[in-house]
């Protein structure tokens, strides 16, 4: 790594002077277009959507810069200037845009790549049928180069640089928590929901940080080429930056970079002796996506080899920095009233109501299909909730979304164990402890790494697995990662933390050892908990207070003993009907 | 008032046009789970095998089976070296098939050049129609159409396929379990997608320039109807189409083509901002 970052420069500089300027001016290009594409490498090497049309923010940036280049008279401080507005315009449309289109999409679905297509063939037809801004068909001509640079020899040094700050850029917002973030979202988006992350303004950023990315390289490409043409805004200069990315590889900050020089080379000699030339390019794009997900420089770093697409765990900082524990404001109380729950024809919650209030451990129980998860998906928002009202501290809650309720203070554990695989055990935990404590600057600083906790260190002890973050989370056992999603729900310390059942699939030695750390934080920390469980042996050790649900509905609430003696829960559980 | 007459008609048979395009798309996307980058592609396929057709002096008629064939046989071939590998890793297709559109295009402007071309009127003429005349051709297509679509939706609500295609969308493994060739019917779902729109190129051939990047459009608009109208029903496939053609034709005429699209795709980014399961949406 550290011999490229010595190799690579050197061989860059020394192109114009070992081949000619002649060269040199060809690659400029190829290096402004793999600008372009380390933007995608955040956006779909990292965080996991694809953007189809990122030559709109390429050619947005090349129009404004040839605008401005022509206008103006010649000075650094318009070439200052330039460089910020063909940043930030295309940043603006792209945050916009993804705002809008990621706020209620989860996921890497195909919709977000659509509009963004749709949008590079917007930015075709107006960059054409503009003619008086942007000179239509023929393009704006006769822009004029950077004041004091060839435009064919010294703005290649120019390019270099520019690529120099690309890269520092990328790998800076790769290696900072934000990176780590869209790390978490390409993986699974909807448990950093429930950590209280916005995740669709995360990518919202993201992709405007690609877009601004974009718009620099653009902001070059006007006077490099001394034309902008609508080609530059179009979806076939998108869909080749897709293309040169993922052959390159999109992983690495220098994989776009790679490929666009290297496919480029070949396209120069090849395009005018072979007529399918490009079609041969299609399938090895095809060929990639399928067998080659690192692309080019995935397979020569590995050698030959194929390696896991993921995202490696550097050394790791000490965690140095003590945070303040969460204090809790109030009394726990959470009330649902009435609350109905449908999908399709079938009725789920039917008129639920049930008060719970103060710390400590309070269990539902209830026979398959009496809406227990439901009750909690109702309340976390991932159940639209048709009738009735939640209330949480005397606030009415319902309806509101995962990120929202989760930022109340309310924490949750999924049955099924829900981490992110693909990163390390102490990734996992970094996030869990961003959760609810995160500014948006502290997400581009390296200190955050270093956050540790009195609760983390209580729960590395009563799991000593904790203790090594090395390990993929993917790579546990079941039990380890059911505990692993424990403790991440816990580290934010919520006010109320839903647990569903954080037994299930345990080995007896994995339960008592599950049950007592329970029991232990609910004695140290007094917060409410709310447990799902079905083996009625864990709820006569963990709690005293029983909700029994049936079809929907409260059927008891009370001390164990008393449910025990309720006559209903008994017909229920023997199987009689009610 | 004459005006107003051939405009509902203009808007009937873009519903027509656009929801024979948009329904492979919608059954792929839909059933399998796969968004066909390569979907307009398919049309394009279908409309050069009209040029074919044409171009041999053959009876143009014979351009519906040789659309169907070759998108058919293409469409297979495709399900089995690409798609079939990719039905767990639905991110992966949406990238393969993209790579798919590039390589159809690119073969097609090797083979026939990038230039535009088009094929003659095969129903020339006007007919007298409630007070206006409008072209024969596209009344024609607008009865094919709707015939297809009742076939199409009466033969999945009644047969058997049908009921084996529903199994396989609600439970895969227990469809295999009980019997039903998945493999098979995914395959045949994925190229009855495709002959759709292999057969829609064929519809619109003499009415559209012919030239390789012609399949994009047709993506988009059949895209930003799923997004108006969401999956699930051929009403909401319908009235998406009948939003977005209708939108297009309006805008177009007031103002012109760059507003007609820049409206749509307004439309389709609001949807998906504020009602991402488009107008019937099944939660």
């Amino acid at each position: 790594m550290l011999r490229t970052a010595l190799f690579l420069p050197v061989v860059l500089l020394a192109v114009p002077f070992v081949w000619d300027f002649f060269v040199a001016y060809e690659l400029g290009l190829y290096l402004l277009y793999g600008i372009v594409g380390q933007g995608l490498v955040i956006c779909w090497g990292r965080a996991g959507f694809l953007p189809l049309g990122q030559a709109l923010f390429f050619g947005t940036g090349a129009y404004l810069s040839g605008y401005i280049l022509t206008s103006f008279e010649a000075s650094w401080i318009a070439v200052g200037l330039l460089l910020v507005i063909a940043g930030l315009v295309p940043a603006l449309i792209a945050g916009l845009v993804g705002a809008m289109v990621f706020n209620r999409q989860i996921g890497s679905g195909p919709y977000f790549s659509l509009i963004t297509l749709a949008l590079a063939m917007l930015g075709f037809q107006l960059a054409n049928s503009a003619d008086q801004i942007t000179g239509g068909f023929n393009g704006m001509t006769g822009i004029p180069g950077l004041p004091g640079v060839d435009s064919y020899e010294g703005l290649y040094f120019v390019i270099l640089a520019a690529l120099a700050v690309s890269t520092l850029i990328v790998t800076y917002v790769l290696k900072a928590p934000f990176g780590q973030l869209l790390a978490a979202v390409a993986q699974n988006e909807e448990r950093l929901q429930f950590f209280g992350f916005r995740t669709g303004t995360l990518k919202a950023l993201a992709f405007a940080i690609s877009a601004a990315l974009a718009g620099f390289a653009g902001a070059l490409y006007a006077p490099h080429q001394g034309i902008v043409t609508p080609q530059a805004v179009g979806f076939l200069l998108s869909a080749e930056l897709v293309i040169w990315t993922a052959v390159g590889g999109r992983n690495k900050v220098l994989g776009p970079v790679f490929g666009a020089v290297f496919i480029g080379f070949l396209a120069a000699g090849l395009r005018d002796i072979f007529r399918f030339w490009e079609v041969v390019v299609a399938i090895v794009f095809v060929v990639v996506v399928l067998r080659f997900p690192e692309g080019l420089s995935g397979l020569i770093l590995a050698g030959g080899r194929r390696i896991a697409l993921g995202f490696s765990d550097r050394a790791r900082p000490v965690r140095d920095i003590e945070l303040a524990a969460v204090r809790q404001e109030s009394e726990a109380a959470l009330r649902y009233d009435g609350i109905g729950v449908k999908i399709g024809a079938v009725t789920i919650l039917d008129g639920l109501s049930l008060d719970i209030s103060g710390g400590g451990i309070h269990c539902i129980i209830g026979p398959n299909g009496a809406g227990k998860t439901s009750a909690f998906n109702a309340l976390t928002g991932k159940l639209p909730v048709a009738e009735g009202t939640i209330a949480w501290q005397g606030e009415t809650i319902t309806g509101e979304r995962a990120y929202r309720v989760a930022a109340r203070g309310i924490g949750r554990k999924f049955q099924v164990p829900s981490v992110f695989p693909e990163l390390s055990v102490g990734q996992n935990i970094d996030i869990a402890l961003w959760a609810n404590r995160m500014s948006h600057a502290e997400m581009f600083s390296m200190r955050s790494y270093r956050w540790r906790s009195a609760l983390l260190a209580h729960l590395e002890k009563l799991f000593p697995f904790l203790g090594r973050p090395n390990i993929r989370a993917g790579d546990l056992s079941l039990g380890q990662r059911q505990m692993l999603e424990f403790a991440l729900s816990n580290l934010p310390e919520p006010a109320l933390l839903l647990l569903d059942e954080p037994c299930a699939g345990l080995s007896a030695i994995e339960t008592s050892e599950m049950i007592e750390a329970i029991a232990d934080l609910s004695r140290t920390y007094n917060r409410m908990l709310v447990i799902i469980e079905h083996d009625m042996q864990v709820v006569e050790k963990l709690s005293d207070h029983v909700i029994v649900l049936h079809q929907g509905r409260l059927l008891a609430n009370g001390s164990l003993a008393e449910i025990k003696q309720n006559t209903e829960v008994q017909a229920v559980y023997a199987g009689g009907a009610k | 008032m004459e005006i107003v007459t051939v405009y509902g008609l203009n808007l009937l048979y873009t519903v027509a046009t656009l929801g024979l395009i948009v329904l492979g798309l919608a059954v792929v996307f839909g059933l399998l789970g796969v968004m066909n980058m390569a979907h307009g592609e398919f049309v394009m396929l279908g409309a050069y095998s009209a040029l074919i057709v044409q171009n041999q002096g053959l009876p143009i008629l014979l351009a519906i089976p040789l659309a169907l064939l070759v998108c058919g046989l293409f469409g297979w071939l495709v399900e089995w070296l690409m798609i079939r590998h990719l039905y767990s890793r639905p991110f992966d297709t949406l990238l393969a098939t993209w790579g798919l559109a590039i390589l159809m295009r690119k073969a097609i402007e090797g083979l026939f050049g990038r230039g535009y071309q088009s094929i003659d009127q095969t129903v020339p003429g006007t007919v007298h129609l409630l007070g206006v005349d409008y072209p024969a051709y596209r009344i024609v297509l607008f009865g094919v159409i709707a015939v297809l679509f009742a076939v199409l939706f009466g033969w999945y609500q009644r047969s058997n396929t049908g009921a084996r295609i529903k199994a396989m969308v609600s439970n895969l493994e227990l469809a295999a379990a009980v019997g039903i060739d998945t493999v098979l019917l995914a395959r045949m779902t994925f190229v009855f997608g495709v002959c759709t729109a292999g057969l829609a190129g064929v519809l619109l051939a003499p009415l559209v320039r012919i030239e390789p990047f012609m399949g994009l459009d047709y993506l988009l608009s059949s895209f930003f109807i799923l997004v108006v109208g969401g999956l699930g029903s051929l009403e909401g496939l319908l009235i998406g189409s009948g939003i977005i053609g209708g939108t297009d034709i309006v805008v177009s005429a007031i103002s012109d083509k760059t507003a007609g699209y820049l409206s749509v795709l307004t439309i389709s980014i609001l949807f998906l901002w504020l009602k991402p399961d488009g107008i019937f949406s099944r939660r």
